[in-house]
Parts: structure tokens; sequence; C-alpha cells
């Protein structure tokens, strides 16, 4: 649960960073313009997550998914974003699959390494 | 600079009030008013994905298995703990999965970036190369989509 109230703002760092790679290197933000997309962006999230649950319960779901955020965002008149969203939640998966493969390679891995690590000692000891 | 984290907090306090109020009537008017309007977005090319892709690639080779928060948080910008818990605001959700939670944050970030390009569009108009606050509220009003936002911004 949220334990302090700024733990819901986003942080202006990023915000900033996002701003500055939308428009030309000559464009500036004033405080107070950042402050307000800033703001902008939590009351969007939770638009866009309201929506997405009320779609969700029409459907008699209990959790929302990844398809409940884009059906809402093409219904909110944000389909704009739907198709490199998709794209973005692809990599997604395959970067949450590699990680699960990676794990259990290390498990295979480490087991082989020790073996490997003792006999690369004996080789040390008989020169 | 310590007036001003004063002030943030105490916008943030007023602001979540009004973000519940909002989250409220906006979901009700959603079920009901489900006819699209106009779409007045611009394409959207999206530079900071394709540096978020790229760093996901070569993470799951080099990464340890206690880091998986930070793991995630490779492929977007903003944190994904912050967008979970702004959509636990919601007195409706229940349960929201990874892959929710890593679609509206990305979602977030194209927002931000849609509407500083908006917002810009006005700065430029007005000769100007710094968005001004002014510029902000010129872009919300003039696009449908942003309706939502009506309200929530007086601050």
């Amino acid at each position: 649960m949220v334990e302090r109230i700024e733990d819901l703002n986003l942080p202006n760092t990023v915000i900033a960073r996002l701003i500055k790679e939308s428009l030309p290197d000559s464009a500036n933000v004033s405080k107070e313009a950042r402050a307000a997309i800033a703001r902008a962006a939590s009351v969007f999230a939770i638009f866009v997550t309201s929506s997405s649950t009320a779609l969700a319960h029409k459907q008699n779901h209990k959790t929302i998914t990844a398809k409940d955020i884009l059906q809402t965002l093409a219904e909110l008149d944000f389909e704009s974003f739907v198709p490199s969203l998709t794209q973005d939640l692809e990599a997604y998966r395959k970067m949450v699959k590699d990680k699960k493969e990676s794990k259990a390679n290390k498990k295979e891995a480490s087991t082989n390494d020790n073996a490997n690590a003792s006999e690369a000692v004996v080789e040390e000891a008989t020169e | 600079m310590a007036s001003e984290d004063l002030f943030q907090h105490e916008f943030s306090e007023e602001q979540d009030l009004e973000l519940g109020q909002v989250m409220e009537t906006e979901a009700v008017e959603q079920v009901e008013a489900d006819e699209p309007t106009e779409v007045i977005e611009d394409s959207e090319e999206n530079p900071p994905k394709e540096a978020a892709t790229e760093k996901a690639t070569d993470k799951p080779v080099t990464n340890g298995e206690k880091t998986s928060p930070e793991h995630e948080a490779k492929m977007t910008q903003l944190p994904m703990a912050r967008i979970r818990n702004i959509m636990k605001l919601d007195p409706d959700m229940q349960v929201a999965n990874n892959e929710a939670v890593f679609a509206v944050t990305r979602a977030v970030e194209l927002f931000v970036a849609s509407l500083a390009r908006e917002s810009y569009t006005y700065t430029v108009q007005s000769k100007k190369k710094t968005i001004q606050k002014r510029d902000v509220e010129m872009a919300i009003s003039a696009v449908d989509s942003l309706l939502f936002l009506d309200g929530a911004m007086n601050f």
C-alpha cells in the first residue's frame, strides 16, 4: 500500500527526460509546465485504470490484463498508442520468459561451474 | 527549493482527493458514453522505446536473480511500482497483472511525450521556445481525448 503521499507522484527527472526526448533540442520546459504534464500523466494513469476496471468487470474478469488496457486505450481515443504498446508488450513478454530461462540455466550452470572449478584446482595442483 | 517541495506535497494531497473524484465520475461516464469521438492525436513516433528495448535485450544475460524490480524497470523509464500504486487508488481494482502494469506504464510515457508535443505547438505559435503552463492548458482544452483532464488540472 501507499505509505507516503509522495509515493504517488511521478519522478520529476524521468518526466523531464521524457518531455525532452519528445521535443526538438532547442525546446525547453518551464517548471510549471513540467508539473502540469506530470500531473496530467498521473490523472491519465488513473483514468486508464478505472476505465479498464470497468471493462474487466463488464466481462466478469477480476484481473486486469494488458489486453484490457489496450482495448481501453483504443476506446478512449488513444488508439495511436496501441501499435507501439503491442510491440513493447511482446518485448516485455520475451524478457520475462528469457529471465525465467536464464534463471533455470543458471542453476544448471552453477552446478557445472563447481565441477569445473574443482578440476581447475586439480590441474593447478599437478603443475 | 525547500518552499517548492512543501508546495508540491500540498498539491499532491489535494490532487489525490480530486483524482479520486475524477476517477469515479469518469468511470461512470466512460461506461455510458462509449461512442468514439474524433482522433486528434498526432501520429506517434516513439523515440524512448528503442532505447528501452535495446537495454532490455542485453539485460537478461548479465542479470542476477535478486534484481527483478530493477530488471523490469529497464524496459520502462517510469518506475512500474509507482504506477502500480497509482492504479491501486482505484477502489474497484482488485488485481492487475504485471503485463497490465507494464502496459499502463508505457502508455503513460507515450502520453507524456504526446502531451509535450501537443503543448509545444502552442509554444511555437507564440514564437517561444520554452513550454509554459499556459501552452499545456491550451493543448488540453483543444484535444477531445484530453477532456478527462478537465477539472483535474487546477492547482
